[in-house]
């Protein structure tokens, strides 16, 4: 299990993965909004998405959780 | 017997054949003493001596007075001396680990004081393989005073020499501080560290449980501190990271700088160049592969590669050209300018100046990343630390636009008010005193109450300012960017500046 985070302070602006979708390394999760910039957020491994934490609109501080990924789930 | 026939200048002229090999094997057998306890310890392969000698060129080095001991068997405490790399010369100075860990005695640090007076006075860069547990307590308060002499130097060298430390096992107090008065640093994984106290002291003061590596392992100082700036997997990694280094950089200040011959650039990314750039500034690309489609093919040093990644810090040439590129990277955190972002911009531009190095800086920034949490790490003295940088560096300056460049970022990113000697923007690119959302904010401030739809209508004179204001043909025609370029004409303008600028110092 780990957290796809927030790398930077920004605005949640899109989420793009659902919660049980399946995903690979590299996959976009959600799309943050900080200084007009869309920035993305990836997962860092395969997994299956297991909770998405956080809500469009919403403001996350660097190093928040943001969408939870189960590694174990995809074996 | 062989050894009369090779005769040694300091065997008396009658001496006879008895009395001259006991001098030969009192020589030897000093040699063979000097490195008898110096067995590697620890995660260590390789011996102070073996290291200094991969270092160099094979077969350069030569140590600096070998027989130099404070104390039986154990000689200086570290193996100084000179060799060169591909041909150039350079002063080494390896700490031996294996005599009392490394720590700094009072003859010790006469001998590091030595090599650097002798890499000052000549002009050679100095490498130093840090191995230390810090000032040796033994030898009290002339540890302290020789530590503190190795400081001064390390700080006199700057204005003259190019300094690396190599960290290369746990380096606590002295060792450590060393490291922060030179140049660059680089720290093997998992084997070096950085602390003024160990896990010990940190304990007992602080109660804190932490290891060597939580404390100063190379991630903590290469990904958060900054402490570092470069982290490898082993010894070999870094004596080749280090003669890379040494290949960008003049022996020192005024030295001749180590041209190549001009390469092209990478003829896919040249192909790539043009669409290289989202035209909708709120997508972040990878800038790398704009700095690959105008800089010759072949070999980069990036620095602080994973600290403060919005910046790019890296040594690579243009025409031939050693030369420093600083560059937004949009693909990490968006590309902004933040505290940690503008030190490590602001020390590696200070550093090309030191030693004379075209400073290329590739622009696309949102803006300093506004905010209690920057304010509060103080991102106004960060951020006056990267003007102040490019104003005192005198080598050549050349800045290009690649997209964006809003308010005080577009002035710190090397603009023509800093004294950069060429400045271009790229055509689609956009320079303004804000990004056009805030802009239209405050200029219609009234309107846009009192509008119906205030979001179209912002979004509407955003788009009147994005091409009326925004676009680079204001600041061209305003003098204050020389040209407005295609990004496939930008290799040919850079090469044609730097010639310029660099005229008559081959």
């Amino acid at each position: 299990m780990f957290a796809a985070r927030a790398e930077i302070v920004a605005n949640v602006w899109k989420i793009v993965a659902r919660e049980g979708d399946q995903v690979g390394a590299g996959d976009v999760l959600a799309i943050l909004e900080t200084m007009k910039m869309e920035i993305p957020v990836y997962a860092e491994a395969p997994g299956f998405v297991s909770k998405i934490l956080v809500e469009v609109g919403q403001i996350v501080q660097e190093g928040d959780p943001l969408i939870e990924i189960d590694e174990t789930a995809s074996a | 017997m062989s050894q009369r026939e090779t005769p040694s200048v300091l065997s008396a002229p009658d001496a006879g054949p008895v009395e001259e090999q006991g001098h030969r094997s009192m020589l030897t057998q000093r040699r063979a003493d000097r490195f008898a306890h110096v067995e590697p310890k620890g995660k260590r392969v390789y011996t102070a001596l073996q290291r200094a000698e991969m270092l160099v060129d094979d077969g350069s080095f030569v140590a600096m007075t070998p027989l130099r001991s404070a104390g039986a068997g154990q000689g200086s405490g570290v193996v100084a001396g000179w060799g060169t790399t591909d041909g150039h010369p350079l002063v080494v100075v390896s700490h031996d680990a294996a005599v009392a860990s490394g720590a700094i005695g009072a003859v010790m640090a006469e001998s590091i004081q030595k090599a650097q007076r002798f890499a000052i006075d000549k002009g050679y860069p100095i490498v130093y393989i840090n191995d230390s547990g810090g000032a040796r307590i033994h030898d009290g308060i002339f540890a302290l005073h020789g530590c503190g002499g190795i400081f001064a130097l390390n700080i006199e060298a700057q204005k003259r020499i190019p300094q690396i430390s190599l960290i290369l096992g746990p380096c606590a107090g002295a060792a450590a501080y060393s490291p922060a008065l030179t140049d660059w640093t680089i720290m093997v994984k998992e084997q070096g560290q950085m602390f003024l106290t160990g896990p010990d002291i940190v304990k007992a003061a602080t109660g804190e449980d932490a290891s060597a590596e939580d404390i100063g392992g190379s991630d903590l100082h290469t990904r958060v501190s900054g402490v570092a700036h470069l982290e490898v997997d082993s010894e070999e990694e870094a004596f080749h990271a280090t003669r890379l280094l040494l290949s960008f950089l003049p022996t020192h200040k005024g030295g001749a700088q180590k041209r190549h011959s001009s390469v092209p650039a990478n003829p896919g990314a040249v192909e790539r160049l043009p669409g290289i750039v989202p035209e909708k500034s709120s997508i972040v690309f990878d800038m790398n592969a704009v700095i690959d489609g105008v800089l010759d093919n072949g070999a980069r040093l990036e620095l602080m590669p994973t600290h403060a990644p919005s910046i790019l810090t890296l040594f690579a040439r243009l025409d031939g050209h050693a030369v420093g590129v600083i560059a937004n990277q949009p693909n990490a955190r968006g590309g902004i300018l933040d505290s940690k972002a503008a030190v490590k911009a602001a020390r590696f531009v200070d550093f090309c100046g030191r030693f004379d190095l075209p400073v290329v800086t590739f622009v696309d920034v949102p803006g300093f990343l506004p905010g209690t949490v920057e304010e509060g790490r103080g991102i106004i003295t960060h951020g006056a630390k990267l003007l102040k940088a490019y104003v005192e560096t005198t080598s050549p300056k050349l800045t290009v636009v690649v997209r964006k460049a809003y308010g005080g970022a577009y002035i710190a990113m090397g603009a023509a008010s800093l004294g950069a000697d060429v400045n271009w923007a790229w055509a689609q690119s956009e320079i303004a005193v804000m990004g056009p959302g805030g802009a239209v904010a405050l200029l219609h401030r009234r309107a846009l109450k009192e509008a119906e739809e205030p979001t179209v209508l912002r979004d509407e004179l955003a788009a009147v300012y994005r091409e009326e204001v925004a676009r680079p043909y204001l600041a061209a025609e305003a003098g204050i960017v020389d040209d407005v370029i295609h990004p496939e004409e930008t290799r040919d303008r850079m090469t044609a500046a730097l010639r310029m600028l660099t005229a008559g110092t081959d």
